[in-house]
């Protein structure tokens, strides 16, 4: 058996017919209308209150305590700087909340094959695992991006016309600030869903590795505020402070934020390099851990 | 300007990825739902492939030297060595909970041996470019995902393996579940999973079998329909290797016999020399595993 068989082809043809073998499995279940619906819902419900979120902020009740102040940053809002923060939040809305669909896409994609008994018959068609693991990394990857094209089209629909209303600079849209908001989303989208995937590959059951994925994100979230609020009344040193970018949804925010997500925090690229980080390494461990493990 | 052109070319990419199946005939087609409880009838037709020519037939056996599996300190498989030839149906006897399918897992690359190999023809199943056109196999009824179709999970299967999608329903056709094809999983009884299973093995019209359990759950009709399509195999030059628990019909199927009792191989050769003094092959059975694990 010398020649090679038409049908093994090489590396990158395999790799390119398993990830659409990957994506027909995603739409050939109700899964798929699951996921493309509720990302939907999710995102049209958090642009909608983000233009509520924003506008609120340009107009502050009367009777607060502090109303001077309010309507010190309500001014401070309509001035350029103030302007592209806006648009780079809402070309962004809900993102904190719209990844975690692409968290549990990415955990699905993995976990269900082994809920359903299916990976047996996966492994069998594609015995080098390595390869069936990379396209579902690969599809989760494009799924992700999908769901970002959604929310920013969506987004992106939104925010000129708000701007508009509240004759706020339109400019402010094509500013650096609103780009690097807006492609640092593509990138967050990717790697969560990259996470996702790994961390179903390593726990392979779907229920502990959902709530596993949403402890992470939520949970790291809020250990990571609660310490930084801690740390703000008993030290002053600001570089501890922005050790909560460890905790991936913190990274998350960091690295789309426009000006610091919160106080001490660390440069956007750090958040970036965090969460790639932890893409990275969750994604190899799903590799490894599917190499190893035995399916019976 | 650069975020709309990025949105779309990732929207479109996207968009292709998922669109590109749907024109693709077969697709969305319903086929009238068979009367509940009745069993599908299958074509008379046994759907064996062409012959294996005399000299491609030493790529098809099957030899297994030594394999040992430990989980823990519990070993499940001692020293399992066998040889299934092509051209005959090799029968592994057992009672439940002998190792058998462990066994075969190894064999196919799905469980990692703690010793021992396994080959076919002269690599290892991981070894082997494309498996399915050389292996089939069948390991538990369907092992298909409940919410999709019986076509769709063929046709994911066949993407994977570089398979034409219609394969799906050559095969499905070939073990009359042409009807059914088209229902969710879900709704299929234990033989209809069975026999998808069987569909599944033959995608690749492979020239060795390996079943784990096939009668399991099937009608007297289709008990008789699988021996006939097993022997059609093995005469046609390929390897056919299945294993029971069930004396009867492994009497009737098997010309060579491989007993295994608590992960050990008690017994091996054909089926007469198994049964040598006895006065047949349930007393044979009974001694050869007397006192090893539990006989249902």
């Amino acid at each position: 058996m010398s020649a090679t068989s038409p049908i093994a082809g090489s590396r990158v043809a395999v790799s390119a017919r398993l990830v659409r073998a990957e994506v027909m499995k995603i739409r050939t279940t109700r899964a798929w209308w699951l996921f493309a619906g509720g990302f939907a819902t999710l995102t049209a419900l958090t642009a909608l209150f983000g233009w509520a979120e924003h506008h609120a902020e340009l107009y502050p009740p009367s009777g607060l305590t502090n109303e001077a102040d309010a309507l010190a940053q309500a001014a401070a809002d309509r001035t350029p700087a103030g302007a592209t923060a806006m648009a780079a939040s809402m070309m962004t809305s809900g993102q904190g909340l719209l990844v975690l669909v692409t968290v549990l896409l990415g955990v699905h994609v993995v976990t269900s094959e082994y809920a359903a008994r299916t990976m047996t018959s996966t492994f069998l068609v594609t015995p080098r695992r390595e390869l069936v693991i990379g396209a579902k990394l690969v599809t989760a990857a494009a799924f992700g991006a999908g769901f970002w094209a959604i929310a920013t089209a969506a987004d992106g629909a939104m925010t000129p016309v708000f701007l508009t209303a509240q004759h706020l600079p339109e400019a402010a849209l094509g500013s650096s600030e609103v780009v690097r908001a807006v492609v640092m989303g593509l990138l967050a989208y990717v790697l969560w869903a990259l996470f996702g995937l790994g961390l179903g590959a390593v726990l392979r059951n779907q229920v502990v590795a959902a709530v596993a994925a949403i402890a992470i994100y939520a949970g790291g979230f809020a250990v990571a505020e609660l310490v930084v609020h801690l740390l703000n009344d008993a030290s002053r040193a600001s570089w501890l402070l922005g050790l909560a970018v460890l905790a991936p949804a913190e990274a998350s925010n960091v690295m789309i934020a426009s000006g610091r997500a919160f106080q001490g925090a660390p440069p956007w690229w750090v958040g970036a390099l965090v969460l790639a980080g932890y893409g990275v390494v969750l994604a190899g461990s799903g590799v490894a851990a599917a190499r190893r493990q035995d399916v019976s | 300007m650069v975020i709309a052109v990025a949105v779309l070319v990732v929207g479109g990419l996207l968009g292709w990825l998922l669109l590109r199946d749907r024109a693709r005939p077969g697709r969305g087609e319903h086929y009238g739902a068979a009367p509940s409880g009745a069993e599908p009838q299958v074509p008379a037709e046994l759907p064996v492939g062409a012959p294996i020519p005399e000299e491609l037939r030493p790529l098809g056996r099957v030899e297994v030297s030594g394999l040992t599996k430990m989980y823990g300190g519990v070993t499940v498989v001692d020293d399992v060595s066998f040889i299934a030839e092509p051209g005959r149906v090799t029968g592994i006897l057992g009672p439940n909970g002998a190792g058998k399918t462990t066994t075969l897992r190894m064999l196919l690359g799905l469980v990692i041996p703690s010793g021992g190999v396994a080959r076919i023809g002269r690599s290892r199943y991981r070894e082997i470019e494309g498996p399915v056109r050389t292996v089939g196999a069948l390991l538990e009824a369907s092992g298909a995902a409940e919410g999709r179709t019986g076509r769709d999970h063929l046709r994911v299967l066949c993407r994977a393996a570089g398979l034409p999608l219609i394969r799906a329903d050559e095969v499905l056709d070939a073990v009359g579940l042409a009807r059914a094809g088209g229902r969710q999983v879900h709704g299929y009884s234990l033989g209809m999973r069975q026999r998808l299973g069987v569909a599944a093995a033959l995608l690749g019209d492979p020239q060795v079998l390996i079943l784990d359990e096939p009668g399991n759950g099937l009608d007297p009709a289709g008990i008789r329909w699988t021996r006939d399509l097993l022997r059609a195999l093995a005469a046609s030059g390929r390897t056919v290797l299945v294993s029971s628990h069930q004396l009867a019909e492994i009497e009737q199927l098997a010309d060579d016999l491989v007993v295994i009792a608590t992960g050990r191989v008690v017994a091996s050769g054909t089926l007469e020399a198994v049964i040598g003094a006895h006065a047949g092959l349930e007393e044979a059975f009974l001694e050869l595993t007397a006192g090893r694990g539990e006989i249902r």
